[in-house]
């Protein structure tokens, strides 16, 4: 019905029409852009420099973490719900990788796979208690939370451990930018994720779910998938913190579960469900990692690092829905 | 939900509604969990030692009346942890332990917690964010600020204690019944007369029920909204008032676990979650059923990891039994 509409409207208002139905996606890069400009300025007022080739790559190796985890939140806040485990998730992960990844390709790639697949399992326990089980996600990834970090603290009692500098360095390597590699992985499956069946489900779902189950999309299964997809990137999230960190920490992912929520706000995604891109989380995610780097570059001390984060996200959300409703006033 | 409606108003005419059954099951399990405390450790459900477990869930017990409050309509609070912190920060910094600046530095402690729930009320109220994007936000702001201001709790100031007068007034007792158990004696029968016996407490339960109706129906929502998110925010600096007392000294990250504890008070109290029904008397025991499972895996030598692991399934467990009690209608 709405892209009909889009068709009749004369050219001048398209550009209007396309930004207002992907409003969220459009802040998000205005927002990516206008913090990578502002990072440059101050950089260049510190070191009378562009930032260059090692700046990217740090930039890209610290964010990989919650490009992951902010995409397996995506999935959930598409259904309307909202993953809290993903901390849990993460420090498990991140506790296994450490106590378990030998230097032998075998052991690096074997325990890689049995790590993403317990992810992803947990992420399916959650889904089932959620959609089978008829409960509050919020509720039941609190819960959950609280026994995958103990599970974790079980694993790995105390910080320690180690990761394979060879594994660290495929995952992020610290001379070159090839964690960009990751990224582009990560937005080709959001595309996948979009064009297949299953997106439509979960987009249905989070639209409207009485409407999507009269149009015979199973919605039990739309939404277990979503919790599924969650912790299987949360899984991942935790294998690229432990390759950063080079040794395993069961509670270094606790922060996670925020800043996963943090960059899904700052990407534009709508937190009732059914709006959003995966391409915008991204880019919410980059800027998350830009709001600290030019804190640390404008000498502010980093104890205030956090009032800064939650002011940028309440101006977000709040210049978000300000320049949307203009934007639907005048298409 | 009409037929539903008339279910409930027939079983209220008897006077055991479901919501009231509830409540009931609550008080049930926190006398269970002292049973079996007694049990495995014989001597748990001694007086002195009841007394304890109940001082301390009276700390969780006030976040937990503030969540009550917010999640009644439907909404969430996530910046409990840091706004308590920052009151039990604020209280010693502002005070310096002297006794002639107590009211001073309670005021203004109690002030800063009402306005940082103003702040959350305002933007969630009448701005339109969303309840849990702007308490997350709140929290890291307060988070932010508590540790700048402070330098890190390195500030002259931040060794300081709590006034005596504080601390004597939440270690002192009355009657042999522990002064802090006494305030949430007092705490418990005015949120409940608020919630039961006044148009603001139905104004809060219409909202929770329905925004559009209470609204059709004359309630100033975004109003009872922006009180509601003021009150929590209040909740959460007196309970960082009495913990400091009770400790002594402020410290940084002493508010995290109320975040959690306070979520799970209310669901364990049978509070639902998006809102309209429960009651600050569930919240009440949820709270001690809580702290007493705690002390009972503390007696049993449970490491902390193992009671994490048992915090989650018992909520889970609580959260299924409620469920399935909604479907048998």
């Amino acid at each position: 019905m709405s892209t009909e509409a889009a068709i009749e409207r004369p050219k001048a208002h398209r550009l209007t029409y396309f930004v207002g139905q992907n409003i969220g996606l459009v802040l998000a890069l205005t927002m990516l852009i206008v913090a990578v400009l502002l990072y440059c300025l101050v950089y260049w007022i510190e070191q009378q420099a562009l930032p260059g080739k090692f700046e990217l790559t740090s930039t890209v190796n610290n964010t990989m973490s919650l490009v992951l985890c902010g995409m397996g939140q995506a999935f959930v806040v598409l259904t309307r719900g909202l993953d809290l485990s993903i901390g849990g998730i993460m420090d498990l992960a991140n506790a296994l990788a450490a106590v378990h990844i030998k230097d032998s390709i075998g052991s690096m790639i074997g325990w890689s796979i049995l790590i993403l697949a317990i992810g992803a399992a947990l992420g399916l326990i959650n889904g089932l208690l959620v959609a089978v089980g008829r409960l509050q996600p919020i509720l039941v990834t609190l819960a959950t939370l609280s026994i995958y970090q103990g599970v974790a603290i079980r694993v790995l009692p105390q910080p320690g451990g180690s990761i394979p500098p060879i594994f660290s360095s495929v995952l992020v390597n610290p001379n070159q930018p090839t964690a960009l590699v990751y990224v582009l992985v990560v937005a080709l499956i959001w595309y996948a994720f979009r064009r297949s069946s299953l997106g439509v489900s979960i987009f249905a779902l989070g639209n409207d779910e009485q409407a999507a189950r009269a149009n015979g999309i199973d919605t039990v299964r739309a939404q277990v998938a979503a919790f599924t997809l969650s912790g299987l990137m949360s899984g991942a999230a935790g294998l690229f913190l432990a390759a950063t960190a080079t040794a395993g920490d069961a509670t270094t992912g606790n922060g996670f579960t925020l800043s996963s929520i943090v960059a899904v706000v700052l990407g534009g995604m709508n937190l009732f469900g059914g709006r959003g891109s995966g391409i915008g989380v991204i880019a919410g995610a980059f800027v998350t990692t830009m709001i600290v780097n030019i804190l640390f570059f404008s000498n502010i001390d980093p104890l205030y690092q956090s009032f800064y984060e939650g002011l940028f996200l309440v101006i977000a959300v709040v210049l978000g829905s300000l320049i949307s409703r203009i934007m639907r006033r005048r298409s | 939900m009409a037929g539903r409606n008339i279910l409930a108003q027939r079983l209220d005419r008897i006077g055991f509604t479901r919501d009231v059954r509830r409540i009931v099951y609550v008080y049930l399990a926190a006398f269970l969990v002292f049973a079996i405390g007694q049990i495995v450790h014989p001597g748990f459900a001694q007086l002195d030692s009841i007394a304890a477990i109940l001082t301390v869930a009276s700390f969780v017990g006030l976040v937990a009346a503030g969540q009550t409050f917010v999640v009644l309509i439907g909404g969430i609070d996530l910046s409990v942890p840091w706004v308590l912190n920052a009151a039990a920060i604020l209280l010693v910094t502002s005070s310096l332990g002297e006794d002639g600046r107590a009211a001073y530095a309670l005021v203004i402690t109690l002030g800063m917690g009402a306005a940082a729930g103003i702040v959350n009320g305002i933007m969630i109220a009448f701005l339109g964010v969303p309840a849990v994007v702007m308490t997350l936000a709140m929290n890291g702001i307060m988070e932010g600020l508590t540790l700048g201001l402070s330098g890190g709790m390195t500030c002259d100031s931040c060794a300081s204690y709590a006034p005596p007068v504080v601390q004597d007034a939440v270690h002192g007792s009355l009657f042999g019944i522990p002064m802090a158990l006494i305030l949430w004696v007092v705490i418990i029968a005015i949120v409940s007369f608020v919630l039961s016996f006044t148009t603001f407490g139905r104004k809060t339960y219409a909202i929770g029920n329905n925004v559009k109706a209470s609204y059709l129906a004359g309630v100033n929502v975004r109003l009872v909204t922006l009180l509601l998110y003021t009150l929590s925010g209040l909740f959460a600096a007196l309970a960082g008032i009495l913990l400091v007392g009770f400790g002594g000294q402020a410290s940084l990250g002493m508010g995290d676990p109320y975040l959690f504890q306070s979520i799970a008070a209310v669901v364990i109290g049978g509070v639902y979650v998006l809102g309209g029904r429960g009651h600050y008397l569930g919240t009440a025991a949820g709270a001690v059923t809580l702290v007493a499972l705690v002390s009972v895996l503390l007696a049993m030598n449970m490491p902390d990891y193992g009671r994490n692991i048992i915090y989650g399934i018992v909520i889970l467990i609580l959260l299924l039994l409620y469920g399935r009690e909604e479907k048998e209608e």
